[in-house]
């Protein structure tokens, strides 16, 4: 509550440096939408749910709810291990660089198919999860 | 191999059993002052077996120990941010390629936990080992504590063990418990310029292999390919205020031996391709004039959930940052 609050304040803060400044800055900026899946990272190494579906052109949003660093990795040149890392003919490679805790990371799959990604620093303790990117029905 | 497990009977081997209680130094419940005679011998003689005792007595008094082939190598390792692995007690499970089987033990000699482990003090089905019997510093439990940063710079110069060395470390490393309190290590007012009863190689080495089978430092962890290693004296403080010194610090960037679920990995499932800092100040002090060990727990202050204090700290850091050169 005391950070919704603590982000409030500062968003009204800097609306009213903006309006100030520009004043065709008269609508607030939207939110982003509401994501289609919601996967959180661990402490005991593991992304939860480990496998998430959407649909094509779906987001999916990584919360780091531990107290460690983790990546998301979809990216099989920057995999050591076999299975780590897997992506649908097409489909760019994406990766979250470090992710302090609490923070988020959101990307949208415009390629169905399925995708493996992993964590960098604990690729040996194998956390990795899927998401299945299904097509237009 | 599915035969049934038989007492073993070779010399060494009728040592063990008047020993077994010596598994009670694993864990920090036991001195040997609080031993028997006969038990306190038995100690000795385990000890005396260490397999690179024999190495470590021909290079401890050498005054100008060889410098590193090729010229010293500068290392830092850094963590800035993220949590840390705390190793909590646990009953190791035990690899065949290290500990071999109960008609054919291997790493048995040397101070128990620290170096081998006796045969006694392993359970066993049919003819393997299977886990310890008592808890140790090095197994599959763990806690992840905030805000871990560690800071390690050192120098490679000297080649092997000596009396003198040329060897650097720079090193503090520092988390923080639920409740806030803040845990910290710093590293070294004195290197090991030699070991006692495996080699320190004048208290830095890099590129090397650890651990495990090599006999260097305990069989309890897998063999490991080590980039950078030390060890030397330190301090361990809490909330700023000084708890231990001098304690026997080590640290190791290796190779990463932990597996799904955070298992501790035996030596067929190392990943070599990914890295860890290990963190360990054991529950034993060196004994130079009896190149060996003796217990004595470490005074950390982190209290466990049975209200014991941990004896020993084990702490892995994994956001790393390294930087390795030729020269000083």
């Amino acid at each position: 509550m005391m950070t919704f609050r603590i982000t409030l304040l500062s968003g009204l803060f800097t609306l009213s440096v903006l309006s100030a400044a520009c004043s065709s800055a008269q609508t607030p900026p939207k939110a982003p939408p509401a994501p289609d899946a919601v996967v959180g990272m661990t402490n005991t190494l593991r992304f939860e749910p480990d496998t998430v579906r959407v649909p094509v052109g779906g987001t999916v949003e990584w919360r780091n709810t531990s107290l460690l660093v983790h990546t998301v990795t979809g990216d099989p040149a920057r995999a050591t291990l076999e299975g780590s890392a897997r992506l649908p003919e097409g489909a760019e490679p994406f990766d979250s660089g470090n992710l302090e805790p609490e923070a988020v990371f959101r990307h949208t799959f415009t390629v169905p198919g399925v995708y493996g990604y992993f964590c960098i620093p604990h690729e040996g303790a194998k956390m990795k999860g899927v998401v299945i990117v299904s097509p237009k029905q | 191999m599915n035969r049934s497990h038989r007492p073993p009977t070779s010399h060494t081997s009728r040592v063990f059993p008047a020993v077994a209680a010596l598994i009670l130094l694993l864990s920090g419940l036991a001195s040997s002052s609080a031993l028997g005679q006969p038990m306190a011998k038995q100690l000795q003689k385990l000890k005396a077996l260490a397999p690179a005792r024999g190495y470590v007595i021909a290079h401890k008094d050498v005054k100008n120990p060889p410098k590193l082939f090729g010229g010293p190598i500068s290392v830092t390792v850094t963590q800035s941010s993220g949590g840390v692995f705390v190793a909590l007690p646990d009953r190791r499970r035990l690899d065949t390629y290290v500990f071999g089987t109960p008609s054919m033990p291997r790493a048995f000699a040397g101070t128990p936990g620290i170096n081998g482990v006796p045969p006694p003090a392993r359970e066993a089905e049919d003819d393997h080992y299977t886990r310890m019997k008592k808890p140790s510093p090095f197994g599959d439990k763990y806690l992840v504590m905030a805000d871990g940063r560690m800071e390690l710079h050192a120098v490679d110069a000297t080649a092997v063990d000596g009396a003198t060395t040329e060897d650097q470390v720079r090193f503090k490393a520092s988390w923080k418990d639920k409740q806030g309190n803040t845990y910290e290590v710093r590293c070294c007012g004195m290197l090991a310029s030699h070991g006692m009863e495996f080699p320190t190689f004048g208290g830095v080495v890099t590129n090397h292999i650890l651990h495990g089978v090599t006999r260097l430092g305990t069989a309890l962890m897998p063999t490991e390919f080590a980039y950078v290693a030390f060890w030397g004296m330190g301090e361990v403080r809490k909330n700023g205020k000084v708890l231990d010194k001098p304690r026997l610090i080590h640290g190791m960037l290796t190779e990463y031996v932990r597996g799904e679920g955070y298992k501790l990995a035996f030596d067929d499932e190392v990943t070599p391709t990914r890295m860890q800092f290990h963190l360990m100040i054991p529950p034993f002090m060196p004994d130079p004039p009896n190149l060996s060990f003796t217990e004595k727990p470490v005074k950390t202050g982190f209290t466990l959930p049975n209200g014991m204090e941990l004896p020993f700290w084990h702490v892995m850091f994994e956001n790393l940052e390294t930087k390795a050169e030729r020269g000083q």
